[in-house]
């Protein structure tokens, strides 16, 4: 019955709000509940930084499902796209490091320069998108996968390589301007997007060309201009969110975006189950707070510090093993392509089937 | 840089195959082709297994590029275009295996045809028209993402358009089912809607009534001639079943070996030598005493 493209164009009742309204009801809806979040945890540097680090996850997770999920593609590069971001943002806010608008406070005008590096590392990301896209989205098949692959460890031996970027030692003292706000703003941003885009005709096209690409061309559909733009799409949010990682680690090297990162988020899209946003965002909280939570356990039980550390080296064993687990018992993901919603039990609300 | 052709008048042909012959390597798939579908015709193509029926659909659709000759769509040449813009020009097909969006609604799977009409998608253009086209496809997206009234609009009028052409191929009832769940015959009659989603003024149609039953197929004919009346379309049905063919079709023409064998009105295909020794064997002339 939960067919993807069915589901509702957006988050909100869609019956009782105003057409003019409704596209930016959940801007404003959100842009308070971010603040007041910002206020409650502002005392807390660890919460502050884990929060962090799972919204980033989120919108690497969901920007990718755009591409994997909806369009049927398999790109297996996202890091690399997250690591033009960090590097470009790093750079951009590096080089502003001494500016301040001076008709804004201090605060403000940091939060400005902050959108500025990071719209810049975004779009430096989409571009990137276009260009590794178009050539190798006209073909049908796993050319994606093979030239993403080559792309993210192009990025990282260019960034090597480079003085600018700080080589292997890394980018450090970037300018710590992220916040959880912020972070989670982009995070609904992304959400936002990928539901629209999901509901829409747009994201109807990309179905369809998950579903059978021959046919999809018959009826019109444009497949080659449909899938570079999706993929645009995902790059940019995956810049966008390496643009925020740059500014709340104290370091950004090229370890930080290998191929591990990259299968770290494909994991997370299989995870949810390739199409669903909620999917996305489930699996990356579940698999962001995993080593956290196990890193605790081994606290807890009283193990020494290496061994809680082995954790982030047994991570990827885990993954590989829940991978396999999750193919053999549920080879759609946790979701398949449906939502959150529509997989909550009889008993809770549901949303409102259809637009019209 | 003369984008869309004119409104073709009646009588016009709005597809034409001219000399089109296809080599794969060696093999010579399809050999001086020539079709012409004008508005209101009902015409077949036949041929036994492996004729080269599928292959000129191809060619037509733009799937396969011809090696000569050329394939003109409502006055335009369309020689080196992909199958998507042919389509825009009013050239719609469905599949000889059901291909349809399976894990879509059977709403969705016409949504999907209708939308890609938008008149937002480039045929051919020059350079100008092509930016202005651009531009306007990432206004689109924009208006998607922000949720305009208008767009709000339009989806309901895709909505509106898909809903009638469930009704008119008897699918309402399965609106929100997903197109895996159909069962065959519907299956078939959705790929249908689906193509009329695009608005085509030529419909191909690839074995529509494979793996139906007797009774389907007469339901089938007689859908097959309202829709051409309805929509004022030209049909090009591929079609094993004889009858089928017999029954609806004005004009046929026949493939063996890539070859044009026959060409005709029902009755002088039936009678003609060559057809039936391709197609019908030469057993069925033997138990037949030859031709009639």
């Amino acid at each position: 019955m939960a067919a993807p493209g069915v589901t509702t164009l957006t988050d909100v009742d869609a019956g009782r709000v105003p057409p003019a309204l409704r596209g930016i009801l959940p801007v404003l809806i959100a842009l308070p509940v971010l603040a007041l979040a910002e206020v409650l945890l502002g005392a807390s540097p660890f919460a502050t930084y884990l929060l962090s680090v799972v919204g980033v996850n989120i919108i690497l997770a969901v920007s990718l499902n755009i591409v994997n999920g909806m369009t049927g593609q398999f790109s297996i590069g996202h890091a690399g796209f997250m690591a033009v971001g960090a590097y470009i943002a790093g750079v951009t806010s590096l080089s502003l490091k001494e500016v301040a608008l001076s008709f804004l406070p201090v605060a403000a005008s940091d939060q400005v320069l902050f959108t500025v590096a990071l719209l810049a590392g975004g779009t430096c990301a989409a571009l990137c998108g276009f260009l590794v896209g178009l050539p190798s989205l006209r073909l049908r098949g796993d050319y994606l996968a093979i030239v993403t692959l080559g792309f993210g460890e192009i990025i990282r031996v260019v960034v090597q390589n480079t003085e600018a970027f700080g080589r292997a030692l890394g980018l450090s003292g970037i300018p710590q301007y992220s916040s959880v706000a912020m972070v989670y703003f982009w995070v609904f941003l992304v959400v936002l997007v990928a539901r629209r885009i999901a509901g829409s005709s747009h994201g109807r096209s990309l179905w369809a060309i998950r579903e059978d690409e021959v046919a999809a061309e018959a009826m019109g559909v444009d497949t080659t201009g449909y899938k570079v733009r999706a993929f645009v799409i995902s790059s940019f949010f995956a810049g966008i969110a390496g643009g925020l990682f740059a500014h709340f680690v104290p370091i950004i090297n090229p370890g930080s975006f290998t191929f591990v990162k990259s299968m770290e988020i494909v994991v997370m899209v299989v995870l949810g189950g390739l199409g669903s946003t909620t999917g996305a965002i489930v699996a990356a909280i579940f698999l962001t707070l995993l080593p956290e939570g196990l890193r605790s356990l081994f606290g807890a039980l009283g193990a020494e510090g290496s061994l809680a550390q082995k954790v982030d080296q047994i991570r990827m064993p885990v993954y590989g093993l829940l991978l396999v687990v999750l193919m053999l018992a549920r080879p759609q993901g946790l979701f398949g392509t449906k939502e959150l919603w529509d997989v909550l039990p009889r008993w809770l609300p549901r949303k409102k089937k259809g637009l019209t | 840089m003369s984008t869309v052709a004119a409104a073709p008048a009646p009588g016009d042909a709005l597809l034409q195959a001219s000399g089109v012959s296809i080599r794969f390597g060696g093999l010579k798939a399809l050999t001086d082709f020539n079709l012409t579908v004008r508005q209101g015709d009902l015409l077949g193509l036949i041929g036994p297994n492996g004729a080269g029926k599928s292959t000129a659909f191809n060619v037509l659709t733009g799937v396969y590029q011809p090696t000569e000759g050329e394939v003109r769509v409502a006055g335009q040449r369309v020689n080196g275009w992909v199958p998507h813009q042919i389509n825009h020009l009013g050239l719609a097909r469905t599949f000889q295996n059901i291909r349809l969006f399976r894990a879509l609604t059977a709403l969705d799977n016409v949504k999907v045809a209708c939308r890609a009409q938008g008149g937002l998608h480039p045929v051919r253009l020059g350079p100008m028209a092509k930016a202005a086209t651009a531009m306007r496809n990432y206004r689109d997206w924009w208006r998607a993402l922000l949720l305009t009234p208008g767009f709000q609009a339009e989806e309901r009028e895709l909505t509106r358009q898909a809903e009638h052409l469930l009704e008119v191929m008897g699918l309402s009832h399965r609106r929100d089912e997903e197109a895996k769940n159909l069962p065959y015959g519907e299956q078939r009659r959705l790929e249908i809607a689906r193509a009329l989603g695009t608005r085509p003024k030529v419909l191909l149609l690839d074995e529509p009534a494979a793996g139906m039953n007797t009774r389907e197929k007469a339901d089938l004919m007689v859908l097959i001639r309202r829709l051409r009346d309805e929509f004022s379309l030209g049909v090009l049905v591929i079609e094993h079943d004889m009858k089928l063919v017999m029954g609806i079709c004005e004009r046929i023409t026949v493939l063996d070996h890539g070859e044009t064998i026959a060409r005709g009105a029902p009755a002088e295909v039936r009678s003609d030598r060559k057809v039936i020794e391709a197609y019908l064997g030469d057993s069925y002339l033997e138990s037949h005493g030859g031709a009639a």
